[in-house]
C-alpha cells in the first residue's frame, strides 16, 4: 500500500511539473522601451529575449514597448535586454553593438534615438582618404606596362576579398590592358620577356574573366603571377614591388603573387588565411 | 587665524619635512600587508563550492607599491595544507620567489611566513599561489608597482591618468585535482559541456566527414583551443561590473593581468580602439589595436577612452574557446555593448590541424617561418574574419537582400587590427652587454593530448636535472613549439628580451606565448643567484611536468631550504603523480570494467569481465607497461591473466593459430605490447608463458554523436565484443553490448 501511494506521489509531481512547463514560475512582469520598426523587428526582438520557461517577451511595434515576463529568481530584466541588444535592438539600458545593428535588414534599421553620438570617430574616414591618395599616385605613373601591373593588382585585391564577380571583371580589364600594350615602346630586354609571356598572360586573364568560380580563378592566378613576376623583374616600377609566397596555396604546392605592400594579404585564401605567406623578394628599380 | 596656526605648526612641519627627506633618501619606506589565507565557500555558478579566500576575498587584495619601497608581506596560512605565494614578474631574491620545494618549504598550516624584498622596478604584475591547484580556486591578485614621480621614464598621459587594476580569471565547480585527473584520463566530459565533441554525426552535418576520418587516421582526438570547461569567467571576481566613476572624455588605464589557470582571453572594447602601453610590466611604445589576446599569466596595460556622453562602454573579455565571457562597463548611463565573439568553427580548425600534422605526430610547418603570434592558424575558425559558419550560400542570399548593410557589417571586420608580438617596441634600448659570453639553449615544446603529457624535448621535470647557468653570461633560448597547443612559457625572476623586428628595442617580457609551429628567440642576462623556475603557465600543463629549473652555479645556500637535493626530488615527484581511473559496466550479462593507475610513462592497469555464473566465466588481465616515444603510441608490457570458466565436458578451445587452451582455471604470465594504430585502434599482441599467442584489436569511445560512443574488440581467441554507450553525466552512462562469452547485455556504466 505504502509503495503504491509513493508511486502516486511521483506520478503526481511529474504531472504537475509538466503543467507548469508552459508557465513561468516566480513570474514578474515589466514593460520597457525597445527601439525598433516593424513586424520583422518584433520577431527578432522576441526570439532574442525569450528563454524557455524563464522569460517571455511581447513587443508592440506601435508603442515600441516590450512586456517582459520572467522568473525573477532565475533571470533579470538586464539579462533579457542585453540579449535583445546583442540581436541589434537598443533599449534605454543597453545599446546594440554597431555590427549587430548594421546586420539588421534595411526595413529594421530604426532610428537610434537612445544612442549618444561619439565625439570622435575618425579611423574609418582616414582609411578612405588613404585609398584615394594611392589611386591618384598610380594614375600619374607612365610606363608602358603600368596599366598591366595596375590591373594585375586590382585583380589580386579582388581575389584577396574573395569576390569572384569582381575578379572576373578585373581579369577582363587586365586582358584589355595586355592587348593594348604597344610592343614598339618597350625596351629591348623587356620586349624579350614580353614576347615570351604575353600570350600566356592574356590567356590566363581571359580564363579568369570568363570564370565565376573562385577556386578556378585562383589556380589560373598562380600561373599568371609566375609570368607577371618575370615581367616585373625585367621592368621594375618606381615604387617597390613585393614578391610574396604562401606554401599552403595551390593545394599545398605553394604559390606566389606580387603586391605593392609588404604586409601579407593572401589572394589564394582571402580572409580565410589572410596573413599566410611571406615576402620572398623586393623588386626595386 | 590661519597665519597663527601656520606659525604655530611651522617647527613641526619642518621636522616632518626633514624626516620625510631622510626617509626618501634612504628609500626605506616599508609597505606592510597582512594576508590571511582561509578555506571558504563561494557561489559563482549557483552552486556552493569550496574555494580559498584571502582576507575574505577573491581575488586576493590588490597590493600596491612604489619603486624604491620595501615590501613586507605577512602570510597567515589557515588552510589545512601548505601554501606559498609567488610574485609574478618581480625581481626578488631567490628565497622570496615562492616556489615550494625550489625556493622555500611550503608554509605549514597554521603558521606565518614573512616575505620581505625591495621593490626595484615598476609596472603591472600579479601574484598567486604556486602550491598545487590553489591558483585555480581563488589565490590570485593584482600587484601594482608605481613609478616614482621623478622617474625619467614617467610618461605624461599614460602614467598620470586614472588606473584600474583588472585581474581576469575563471571558475570551475569541479575540484581542480579532479579536473587534472580527468584531463589525464582523456575524459571528453568537458567537450560535451562545451559542445565541442566533434563527433561523426556532427562532422557529417557540417559536411566534414572526410575531415573527421582524416583526423582520426592521424590519431588525433577532437581538437580544441583550451582543455577545461569553466562555469564562469571573471573580471576582478565578477562576471559583470561597472566603473561608474568615469564620464565622457575620460581616459582610463586598465592594468590587466590574466590570473586564469588555463584560459587565454580576447580583449575588446566597445568604445573604439585600445592603446597598448605596457606588457608584462614593461613599457612599450603606444600601439592602437581593435583587439588582443592575453596569454595565461601575461599582463597588458591598455588605455581606453569614453567617447560619448551618458554612455558606459563594455570592456569584454572572452576566453579563447568563446564559451562565455566577462565584462566591465566603463562610464555611467546607457550601456554600449561590444559585439560578442562568434562561436568557433571547429571542423575548419580540425581540417587545418590535419594538414599541419604529420602521421608521426610532428607538426609540419611547410617551410613557413612562424613566430611572434603573427600568423594565427586558428584564424580559419574565426567567423568574424572568415565568414559565418558553413554558410557561403547563406551569405550571398543575405547580400542580395540588403547589399549595402551587409557590406557595411563585413567591411570593417576584415580590417580588424589584432595585436601581435612583432608590434611591441620598448621605448628604451634593451640590448644586453656585448662582451658577455653567450649560452645558447634550444627547447622543443612537446606533448600529446591523448594522455595529456606536456613536456620539453619530450622530457618532463622528473626526468631532467637542473640546467646550470653562470652569473654574468647571456642565456639565449630558442623555443620551437612542436605540440598542437599554445603554451605561455614563464621565466621566474628575470625579464627576457623577445627578439622581434624592433631590433635594439625588442620588448622585455617574462611570459612568452608560443603558438603551435612557432619558433621564437628570447635572451636574458644571468644576473641573480639561486634556482629559477621556467615553465608553461597553464596550470595543468605545469602540473604535468612542462617545467625546467635554471640553477646558478656556486650559489649561496638558501636558509629556507636546507636540503636542496631532497627538495628537488620532491618537486619532480609532484609533477609526475599517479592518476587513478576506474570504470565498471554493471550489465545484465556480467560486470565489465577496468582500473588504471598512470603517470607520465608508466601504466598499471587491470581489466575484468565477471559473469554471474560459472558458465559465463570470470577473467582478469593485469598489465604493467611503459609508454615509449613522444606520442606514446607504443606500450610494451608484462601481464598476468587469470580466468575461470566452466566449459562443457573436456571442451578445448582453439585459437586462430591452432593453439589450444582451456579456459578452465587458467593462470598465465605474459609479455606483449600495445600499439595505437591510425583511427585510434589499439593493436595488442601478447605471448603467454605456455607459448600461446593472442592478437587483439580494440577501440573504445568512437564518438558517434555528442553523447553516443561505440566500441568494439576482436581477438585471435575468437572472442569479440561490440557496444554502444550513452553518456548521461560526468560519471554515469548507459551501455548495451554483445560479448562472445557472455552474450547480449544492458547495463549502467559508472566511471571515475
Amino acid at each position: 500500500m505504502k509503495s503504491i501511494s509513493k508511486v502516486w506521489i511521483v506520478l503526481f509531481s511529474i504531472l504537475s511539473c509538466t503543467v507548469s512547463y508552459a508557465q513561468i514560475r516566480n513570474s514578474k512582469t515589466e514593460t520597457v522601451k525597445v527601439y525598433g520598426n516593424c513586424d520583422m523587428c518584433k520577431a527578432t526582438i522576441e526570439k532574442a529575449g525569450n528563454l524557455k520557461k524563464i522569460a517571455k517577451v511581447d513587443w508592440n511595434k506601435d508603442t515600441k514597448m516590450a512586456t517582459l515576463t520572467y522568473n525573477f529568481k532565475k533571470t533579470s530584466q538586464d539579462e533579457i535586454l542585453k540579449r535583445i541588444a546583442l540581436s541589434g535592438y537598443d533599449s534605454d539600458k543597453f545599446l546594440a553593438p554597431d555590427e549587430a545593428y548594421a546586420k539588421l535588414a534595411s526595413c529594421c534599421q530604426y532610428e537610434r534615438k537612445a544612442k549618444v553620438e561619439a565625439k570622435m570617430d575618425m579611423p574609418k574616414k582616414e582609411m578612405k582618404m588613404h585609398e584615394h591618395r594611392a589611386k591618384k599616385e598610380s594614375a600619374t605613373e607612365t610606363s608602358e606596362l603600368t596599366a598591366v601591373f595596375d590591373s594585375y593588382y586590382a585583380l589580386k585585391d579582388a581575389l584577396v576579398s574573395s569576390d569572384a564577380a569582381m575578379a572576373a571583371s578585373k581579369g577582363g580589364d587586365l586582358q584589355k590592358a595586355i592587348e593594348s600594350v604597344k610592343i614598339g615602346k618597350l625596351a629591348m630586354d623587356v620586349h624579350m620577356v614580353w614576347m615570351k609571356v604575353f600570350k600566356d598572360l592574356a590567356a590566363d586573364a581571359k580564363k579568369i574573366a570568363d570564370s565565376k568560380d573562385l577556386s578556378k580563378q585562383r589556380s589560373d592566378f598562380t600561373n599568371l603571377s609566375k609570368n607577371m613576376y618575370g615581367l616585373m623583374k625585367a621592368s621594375p616600377q618606381e615604387t617597390p614591388t613585393y614578391f610574396q609566397h604562401c606554401p599552403m596555396a595551390n593545394g599545398g604546392k605553394g604559390a606566389d603573387w606580387l603586391s605593392k605592400e609588404d604586409a601579407i594579404k593572401n589572394p589564394y585564401f582571402g580572409s580565410q588565411m589572410l596573413s599566410c605567406g611571406k615576402t620572398v623578394e623586393t623588386i626595386k628599380q | 587665524m590661519n597665519s597663527f596656526r601656520i606659525d604655530f605648526l611651522r617647527p613641526l612641519s619642518i621636522l616632518a619635512f626633514l624626516l620625510f627627506l631622510i626617509q626618501n633618501l634612504s628609500a626605506q619606506k616599508v609597505v606592510h600587508y597582512e594576508l590571511v589565507i582561509k578555506d571558504s565557500l563561494v557561489n559563482f555558478s549557483g552552486k556552493t563550492k569550496h574555494a580559498i579566500a584571502v582576507n575574505g576575498q577573491i581575488p586576493m587584495p590588490t597590493l600596491t607599491f612604489t619603486e624604491g619601497d620595501t615590501a613586507e608581506i605577512v602570510v597567515h596560512n589557515q588552510l589545512k595544507e601548505g601554501t606559498t605565494l609567488h610574485w609574478h614578474g618581480l625581481y626578488v631574491p631567490n628565497k622570496e620567489d615562492g616556489v615550494p620545494f625550489l625556493t622555500q618549504m611550503p608554509i605549514e598550516p597554521n603558521s606565518t611566513h614573512v616575505y620581505r624584498f625591495p621593490i626595484i622596478q615598476s609596472g603591472t604584475h600579479w601574484y598567486h599561489s604556486h602550491f598545487g591547484f590553489q591558483e585555480q580556486i581563488g589565490m590570485y591578485g593584482s600587484l601594482i608597482l608605481k613609478k616614482r614621480a621623478n622617474d625619467p621614464t614617467f610618461r605624461k598621459g599614460i602614467d598620470d591618468i586614472p588606473q584600474i587594476p583588472v585581474i581576469l580569471s575563471e571558475w570551475t565547480d569541479y575540484n581542480p585535482d579532479n579536473v587534472h585527473r580527468m584531463l589525464h584520463n582523456a575524459s571528453d566530459w568537458f567537450a560535451i559541456k562545451k559542445g565541442t565533441t566533434q563527433s561523426y554525426v556532427e562532422a557529417i552535418k557540417a559536411g566534414h566527414f572526410k575531415t573527421k576520418i582524416n583526423n582520426e587516421w592521424k590519431r588525433m582526438l577532437a581538437m580544441d583551443v583550451s582543455d577545461v570547461y569553466y562555469d564562469k569567467f571573471l573580471i576582478n571576481g565578477q562576471s559583470e561590473s561597472q566603473l561608474s566613476q568615469f564620464k565622457a572624455g575620460d581616459q582610463v588605464r586598465l592594468r590587466i593581468s590574466n590570473g586564469g589557470a588555463s584560459s587565454y582571453f580576447w580583449l575588446k572594447y566597445a568604445g573604439g580602439k585600445m592603446t597598448v602601453v605596457a606588457n608584462d610590466g614593461n613599457d612599450v611604445e603606444p600601439v592602437e589595436v581593435d583587439r588582443l589576446i592575453i596569454g595565461v599569466s601575461e599582463t597588458y596595460d591598455v588605455i581606453v577612452s569614453i567617447p560619448a556622453e551618458n554612455t558606459a562602454f563594455e570592456f569584454l573579455a572572452t576566453p579563447e574557446d568563446r564559451t562565455k565571457s566577462a565584462s566591465i562597463y566603463i562610464g555611467t548611463g546607457i550601456k554600449q555593448l561590444a559585439n560578442p565573439m562568434p562561436k568557433l568553427k571547429y571542423f575548419e580548425g580540425m581540417k587545418m590541424m590535419n594538414s599541419m600534422m604529420k602521421i608521426n605526430g610532428d607538426m609540419n610547418t611547410m617551410g613557413m617561418d612562424m613566430s611572434l603570434q603573427q600568423m594565427d592558424m586558428n584564424t580559419v575558425m574565426y567567423p568574424e574574419i572568415t565568414g559565418a559558419k558553413n554558410s557561403n550560400s547563406k551569405k550571398v542570399d543575405l547580400q542580395a537582400d540588403a547589399p549595402l548593410n551587409q557590406e557595411m557589417a563585413d567591411m570593417p571586420q576584415s580590417d580588424i587590427v589584432t595585436l601581435n608580438y612583432n608590434m611591441l617596441k620598448s621605448p628604451t634600448k634593451t640590448t644586453l652587454p656585448v662582451d658577455a659570453p653567450i649560452r645558447e639553449l634550444r627547447f622543443q615544446l612537446t606533448g600529446n593530448m591523448n594522455r595529456y603529457v606536456w613536456s620539453m624535448d619530450n622530457k618532463v621535470l622528473s626526468e631532467v636535472d637542473k640546467i646550470l647557468i653562470k652569473k654574468g653570461e647571456i642565456v639565449r633560448i630558442t623555443l620551437y613549439n612542436n605540440s598542437m597547443m599554445r603554451h605561455p612559457m614563464h621565466l621566474h625572476g628575470h625579464d627576457f628580451r623577445l627578439i622581434n623586428s624592433k631590433g635594439e628595442y625588442s620588448p622585455l617580457k617574462n611570459v612568452l606565448d608560443i603558438m603551435p609551429m612557432e619558433t621564437d628567440v628570447i635572451e636574458f642576462e644571468a644576473n641573480l643567484d639561486g634556482d629559477w623556475f621556467f615553465h608553461c603557465h597553464i596550470l595543468y600543463h605545469m602540473m604535468a611536468g612542462m617545467n625546467r629549473v635554471f640553477s646558478y652555479e656556486n650559489q649561496a645556500p638558501n636558509p629556507l631550504l636546507p636540503d636542496k637535493k631532497w627538495a628537488y626530488n620532491k618537486l619532480q615527484k609532484e609533477s609526475n603523480g599517479l592518476h587513478f581511473m576506474a570504470i565498471n559496466d554493471f550489465a545484465t550479462n556480467g560486470n565489465d570494467g577496468m582500473t588504471m593507475l598512470q603517470n607520465t610513462r608508466w601504466s598499471f592497469g587491470t581489466e575484468w569481465r565477471l559473469g554471474y555464473s560459472d558458465l559465463h566465466g570470470y577473467e582478469t588481465e593485469t598489465h604493467i607497461g611503459r609508454y615509449i616515444g613522444r606520442m606514446q603510441w607504443f606500450m610494451p608490457f608484462v601481464g598476468f591473466d587469470w580466468r575461470y570458466r566452466k566449459l562443457g565436458h573436456n571442451e578445448i578451445e582453439k585459437n586462430l593459430f591452432g593453439q589450444k587452451s582451456t579456459k578452465d582455471n587458467r593462470t598465465q604470465f605474459s609479455i606483449g605490447a600495445a600499439y595505437t594504430l591510425p583511427m585510434l585502434v589499439i593493436l595488442q599482441t601478447e605471448v603467454y608463458h605456455d607459448g600461446n599467442i593472442r592478437v587483439q584489436i580494440k577501440r573504445d569511445d568512437i564518438p558517434i554523436s555528442k553523447r553516443l560512443r561505440a566500441s568494439f574488440m576482436v581477438n585471435s581467441d575468437k572472442e569479440y565484443m561490440a557496444g554502444l554507450s550513452y553518456i548521461l553525466n560526468k560519471n554515469i552512462g548507459v551501455k548495451t553490448h554483445y560479448d562472445s562469452d557472455m552474450g547480449m547485455g544492458v547495463g549502467l556504466v559508472l566511471n571515475y
